[in-house]
């Protein structure tokens, strides 16, 4: 049985190593980043039956919670860092090809400490670890941003520092003052010991905290820098960026307000939150031109719609918001993709420009389609389970009418999406444009998200399996407790 | 008007900020019996580092220092990525004065020498391997500031980086071999005061030492090609 602290040891292990391997054996040092990946996304699987069982908890430099940093890695911890690695070896895959622009190795070990930091922040049980992996989560995403070295780009991916390192400090001042206030930094200890906490110092903790977490899970008013932040950076960032950089956050949120705080009234307020991210997002996405910036807008409508159902409070809503969070990562990954080289082979970023791809490349235009009815939610594919159960939840727990704002939301987001997908079948192409053929690299990223897309949408039972014991979770916080901290 | 709501609100935050912060007793013993009082009672006798900081930030709370270490990593990465192959407009630099010139040569081995001291003793003296670390760095700032064609081989600044790095999880992993957990302490503690004791604590401050040295140099050594 091999430790699951592995998980985040062996990417940032190979981080490391990248640059020096390269020099020594260059193919190997190509293929190195991949292979971890691999390797970690298979470990991940292996220990799902463990993990749904009960919490594992990994011990780190010998010293047991609360004294020293612990790894709670239970239902919920483990879906998340399965859906970070599923993703991530995709856009590995991916890149192989895509990516021409030197430094390559740079580009690669950027990614995979990107992955450490997001598969750190699901699995730890320290709130100081996280905010340290949360630290390398986006720093790393702060010079991907900026890795093709143009203007825009620099741009684009100052905007996010500056907004990301405020974001940060906020999160850090409400550690600083529920540390101050309880003497420890063990989650578990933490959720334990949080009733017996001045409100008066509790609730500004918790609104730092949520605040800080809102800007990298693109919550309203705090989301100015995602739309730059996707179009500027390299396309399979951007899939990286909905899939990975920003569930993680919306993760930690989750932890924070469930396990942690458990203020219902800050919890119910997400509610409000994600209905006006979702229509703002909406309606912004509806005035794109170019389609990467669409992308980024429908990702923040989408984010809104999950905030909707983590605020419900209920175990079905939880349960809703997870699997949203699920189906939209791939979802987005899958229209990112597809976006890349649709922008590559037409030579323009603008939705203009893509008349009549469908005829030119169709296997391009087959996929981008499946991801935007997925999206919309048309059955028999993912997005309608998760979209159905969000807004059936909404109802249920009597929010009637924020769940009539997320179908109008949805109309919405059906124009722009079939806008689209229309221009790419019906449209004449342009002369310009030929017929070409994906790299291997591509066709097998994108069709192992269709089939993704395609199998949880026909099987959603096996993916409810697990969810249902995450969201409970997050539900039951003395249930964490004590699997940390033992009875 | 967007600059008044802008200030108002930043009075606000402000406002709310300190007096939550005044809430919270300053000076005043407010340790968690399971925790902190715990790192002083038994933390010399269980890490064997006398110096109480470096046990917590390399021992107790390894995994973070791990964390630290690899955002100082990524900074360096990250800028090297922004500006690869960014060459500057040339502008003239005044050549530095004799006076500095021979006070670098002189200084500059002094300099490395104190920041080895500080990352060797890190487990007993205030420092340690980030301290260090700088300290070396600093010496090859003076160095780019005396000599204009002063360079540093980026090919041994990169291996000493990744080999540093690459030491540090492999010191965790061995933990894992040979100890019970990963960053687990599996070398003889020794006796407390002296430079051999502590098992591994020293071992992953001179790899932390030798690798913000070298991620420093590199950073600054980047920033000075897009002046020179």
């Amino acid at each position: 049985m091999l430790d699951p602290v592995l998980l985040i040891a062996l990417p940032l292990l190979t981080a490391f190593l990248v640059p020096l391997v390269r020099r020594a054996w260059r193919p190997l040092g190509e293929a190195l980043p991949l292979l971890t990946l691999l390797f970690d996304l298979a470990l991940a699987i292996s220990y799902v039956p463990r993990a749904l069982e009960k919490p594992i908890v990994v011990i780190i430099a010998g010293w047991r919670p609360p004294l020293g940093i612990n790894l709670t890695i239970g239902p919920l911890g483990i879906f998340m860092a399965v859906m970070i690695l599923f993703v991530a070896v995709l856009v590995a895959i991916y890149s192989i090809w895509y990516i021409r622009v030197e430094p390559k190795e740079r580009y690669c070990m950027l990614c995979l400490m990107l992955v450490t930091g997001s598969l750190g922040m699901v699995l730890t049980g320290d709130i100081f670890n996280l905010f340290v992996f949360m630290e390398i989560t986006s720093i790393s995403a702060y010079a991907l941003t900026a890795f093709i070295r143009d203007r825009d780009g620099s741009e684009a991916a100052f905007k996010y520092l500056i907004i990301g390192s405020l974001a940060s400090n906020f999160f850090l001042l409400g550690v600083v003052l529920i540390y101050s206030s309880t003497g420890t930094l063990n989650m578990a200890d933490l959720a334990a010991k949080m009733p017996s906490v001045d409100p008066r110092i509790a609730v500004p903790a918790v609104i730092l905290m949520v605040v800080g977490l809102g800007v990298e899970s693109e919550m309203f008013p705090l989301n100015g820098w995602a739309p730059d932040a996707y179009s500027m950076a390299p396309t399979p960032i951007g899939a990286v960026f909905g899939a990975i950089v920003v569930k993680g956050a919306v993760y930690a949120l989750a932890r924070m307000l469930y396990t942690i705080f458990n203020f219902q009234g800050v919890i119910h307020f997400l509610v409000i939150m994600g209905i006006v991210t979702l229509l703002m997002g909406e309606m912004a996405a509806l005035r794109q031109r170019q389609i990467k910036r669409m992308l980024a807008f429908s990702s923040i409508g989408q984010m809104g719609l999950i905030l909707v159902a983590l605020g419900l409070g209920t175990a079905g809503g939880l349960v809703a918001a997870l699997f949203h969070m699920l189906n939209h990562a791939l979802l987005k990954a899958l229209l990112f993709l597809t976006a890349g080289y649709l922008v590559y082979h037409s030579g323009s970023k603008e939705i203009a420009d893509m008349d009549g791809m469908g005829r030119r490349v169709p296997l391009l235009a087959v996929a981008f389609s499946i991801g935007a009815f997925g999206i919309m939610g048309l059955p028999p594919l993912n997005g309608f389970w998760s979209k159905f159960l969000v807004i059936s939840e909404t109802v249920k727990a009597h929010y009637v009418a924020i769940a009539a704002l997320a179908l109008v939301g949805s109309v919405i987001e059906a124009v722009y999406y079939l806008r689209v997908v229309g221009r790419l079948f019906f449209k004449p192409a342009d002369e310009r444009v030929r017929a070409a053929r994906l790299p291997v690299s591509a066709f097998v990223s994108l069709g192992l998200l269709v089939v993704a897309v395609v199998v949880i949408g026909l099987y959603p039972g096996w993916v409810m399996h697990v969810l249902q014991p995450a969201a409970h979770e997050l539900l039951d916080k003395s249930f964490y407790i004590h699997s940390v901290l033992g009875p | 008007m967007k600059k008044v709501l802008a200030l108002a609100s930043l009075a606000v935050i402000g406002f709310v900020l300190v007096s939550t912060l005044r809430l919270v007793p300053f000076g005043v013993n407010k340790m968690n019996p399971q925790v902190a009082e715990r790192y002083l009672r038994e933390g010399v006798a269980r890490t064997g580092s006398v110096n109480i900081v470096t046990a917590i930030v390399v021992n107790y709370r390894g995994f973070d220092t791990l964390g630290e270490v690899t955002v100082l990593f990524l900074a360096a990465t990250g800028l090297g990525a922004v500006l690869f192959d960014k060459r500057g407009k040339r502008t003239q630099r005044t050549p530095a004065s004799l006076i500095v010139k021979s006070a670098a040569l002189i200084l500059f081995p002094l300099i490395v020498l104190l920041g080895a001291y500080v990352f060797v003793h890190g487990h007993l003296t205030p420092g340690g391997g980030f301290q260090g670390g700088v300290i070396i760095a600093t010496g090859f700032l003076l160095m780019y500031m005396a000599f204009r064609s002063y360079d540093v081989s980026h090919t041994w600044l990169m291996a000493i980086e990744s080999l540093a790095g690459t030491t540090f999880v492999v010191l965790g992993l061995l933990g894992l071999v040979y100890g019970r957990s990963f960053l687990y302490n599996f070398l003889p503690l020794g006796t407390a005061n002296a430079v051999f004791s502590a098992g591994v604590i020293p071992l992953i401050y001179v790899a932390i030492g030798l690798k913000v040295g070298s991620e420093l140099t590199g950073i600054l050594d980047h920033l000075m090609e897009t002046i020179r």
